[in-house]
């Protein structure tokens, strides 16, 4: 087959792909939650606090066992786990018992150690844990979609309505109190959205790789030097075509759809990175 | 003075951090108008004392009143505005305009999670004015030079048109022409608006020569009024130590760029 050939070959399968409901509910799940990681996480990446996605992340994992075990939908405990995780680092924190990395450090250990003793309990589950630990965007049936919408509403809500004093919070906590913004309180709502951002996409992308959706493309919108609300619509704007492009072509070329989404994202963060050195 | 024009008294304070004393037996009241500058050795307890101003850290003893009202009962934060020393340590890769991070000093309690309203955005338009920053009004705040930033954090706090302002050492690492556009805005504030200034630095020819008041702080706080006969050495060596020797005479400041107190 020549070069010609191939290229209509391709296009054709792309059209074909669109005719289904599986590939359109996983567009239309992988869209919500790269809106609502990109958000959520440019935030993060401006806190320094990157490490809490994947603290968080991990710690579903064991959230997801515990379903699995159970019998209960995997992302409704993985969501119960992650905000008791948010609850604990948030504590542990505001007491002093250990600094926020040291308490995201051991809630990830023992949502992962919880998971690992779980799935020996059970002697391995028949449903593929895999394709939580790695997504499977492919297979968002309706009720995760619910899901998916519901949860990627109420982040999107929040941040939404409270950006500008998350961003004060971010840019000076001590001023934003004085100001009158309930820094504690928002905090933790925040930190809770993050827990739920993550769980809404675990499916899309899976645990391991989610904060790579967190980060990276506030990261490439952050190279282009552009004001705060250029630089949330740019995050947005990667991680969405991110995220289509990864879906797209993972399933044209049979490929696994975390790691593309991931690889196109990296590929805009060394072109941002370029961009920024040429000038 | 009446009590309706007192914004800050301060009555036997005593300050501890880690067991330590950092302020004893603080005495001292700051009326609406004053342009009070806070100087003192490193170490002195300036800081300290502007933290307990605004309730971030527990005094052991005595009592701090603001605007009339203890401070563990007072609810009117908008009222004073605050500029931390880190305040312009962000990275200067931060995703912020000049007008966007002045926008940021609309929020108050009354606000959080609204959408702003006119009033909000022309009171954003009439700081930076104020502050002389329309030229700059669409650049990141990373772009600006120093002095330009220390000028964006007053603009921001005036967005909310506070009575009184605290400033923690604004001005260090900026030239000289600089600190001298920052002074002169602080008192065109503290003059057309009538804006109670709070400033610890370490500039003290702009404290003689600008200010109302001063506050010598090492432990002990010394409060004393910016006059033709005050003896600014002898009360500076009481703070600084006796190797200490600062000559002033306020006929000196017509070479500072000043704007009425002198």
């Amino acid at each position: 087959m020549n070069a010609a050939g191939y290229s209509q070959m391709v296009t054709a399968n792309i059209i074909d792909l669109f005719s289904y409901q599986f590939f359109q509910n996983a567009l239309i799940g992988g869209v919500i939650a790269a809106v609502a990681c990109a958000s959520v996480g440019l935030f993060l990446v401006l806190k320094k606090e990157a490490m809490i996605g994947d603290g968080l992340s991990h710690t579903a994992f064991g959230g997801i066992a515990l379903g699995l075990f159970l019998g209960i939908n995997p992302l409704l405990t993985a969501l119960g786990v992650s905000l008791l995780a948010v609850f604990t680092i948030s504590y542990m924190r505001r007491k002093k018992i250990a600094p926020t990395d040291s308490a995201i450090a051991v809630m990830l250990a023992m949502g992962f150690s919880t998971g690992l003793i779980v799935i020996s309990i059970a002697g391995g589950f028949n449903v593929d844990l895999f394709s939580y630990l790695f997504g499977s965007i492919l297979t968002i049936d309706s009720m995760d979609l619910a899901l998916i919408s519901m949860l990627g509403s109420a982040v999107l809500l929040f941040v939404g309505i409270f950006r500008r004093e998350l961003l004060s919070m971010v840019f000076d906590e001590e001023d934003s109190r004085i100001m009158g913004v309930p820094t504690r309180r928002l905090s933790i709502i925040f930190d809770l959205l993050v827990a739920i951002t993550i769980v809404l996409s675990i499916k899309v992308i899976g645990t391991i790789l989610v904060v790579a959706l967190l980060v990276l493309p506030g990261l490439c919108a952050l190279k282009l030097n552009l004001s705060f609300r250029s630089t949330i619509i740019t995050a947005i704007g990667f991680s969405v075509l991110s995220t289509l492009l990864g879906t797209i072509f993972s399933a044209v070329f049979k490929l696994a759809p975390a790691g593309v989404i991931v690889f196109v994202l990296v590929f805009f963060f060394f072109v941002t990175l370029i961009y920024k050195k040429l000038g | 003075m009446p009590t309706e024009s007192l914004v800050l008294e301060v009555k036997n304070v005593e300050i501890s951090r880690d067991g330590q004393k950092v302020i004893e037996d603080a005495n001292f009241s700051i009326n609406r108008g004053d342009y009070v500058g806070v100087v003192g050795p490193n170490g002195g307890g300036k800081t300290t004392l502007l933290s307990a101003i605004l309730n971030f850290l527990p005094i052991t003893k005595g009592s701090i009143r603001l605007f009339g009202t203890e401070i563990a009962k007072f609810k009117a934060w908008e009222k004073i505005a605050y500029i931390s020393q880190q305040a312009t340590s962000f990275e200067n890769q931060f995703p912020l305009t000049v007008k966007e991070l002045v926008s940021l000093g609309c929020i108050k309690k009354g606000n959080v999670g609204r959408r702003f309203r006119k009033e909000d955005w022309s009171a954003v338009d009439n700081s930076i004015r104020f502050m002389g920053l329309e030229d700059v009004a669409n650049k990141r705040i990373g772009q600006l030079s120093g002095g330009q930033k220390q000028r964006v954090f007053v603009a921001k706090a005036l967005a909310r048109n506070p009575e009184l302002i605290l400033l923690d050492e604004p001005i260090v690492g900026v030239d000289s022409n600089a600190q001298e556009r920052f002074y002169k805005k602080l008192s065109d504030l503290n003059i057309e608006r009538k804006t109670t200034i709070l400033i610890v630095t370490h500039d003290l020819t702009s404290v003689f020569c600008r200010m109302s008041k001063v506050l010598c702080v090492s432990k002990k706080v010394e409060e004393a009024k910016i006059t033709d006969d005050l003896d600014a050495n002898k009360l500076l060596k009481r703070a600084y130590g006796e190797h200490f020797h600062f000559v002033f005479h306020k006929h000196e400041c017509s070479g500072v760029f000043t704007n009425g107190h002198c």
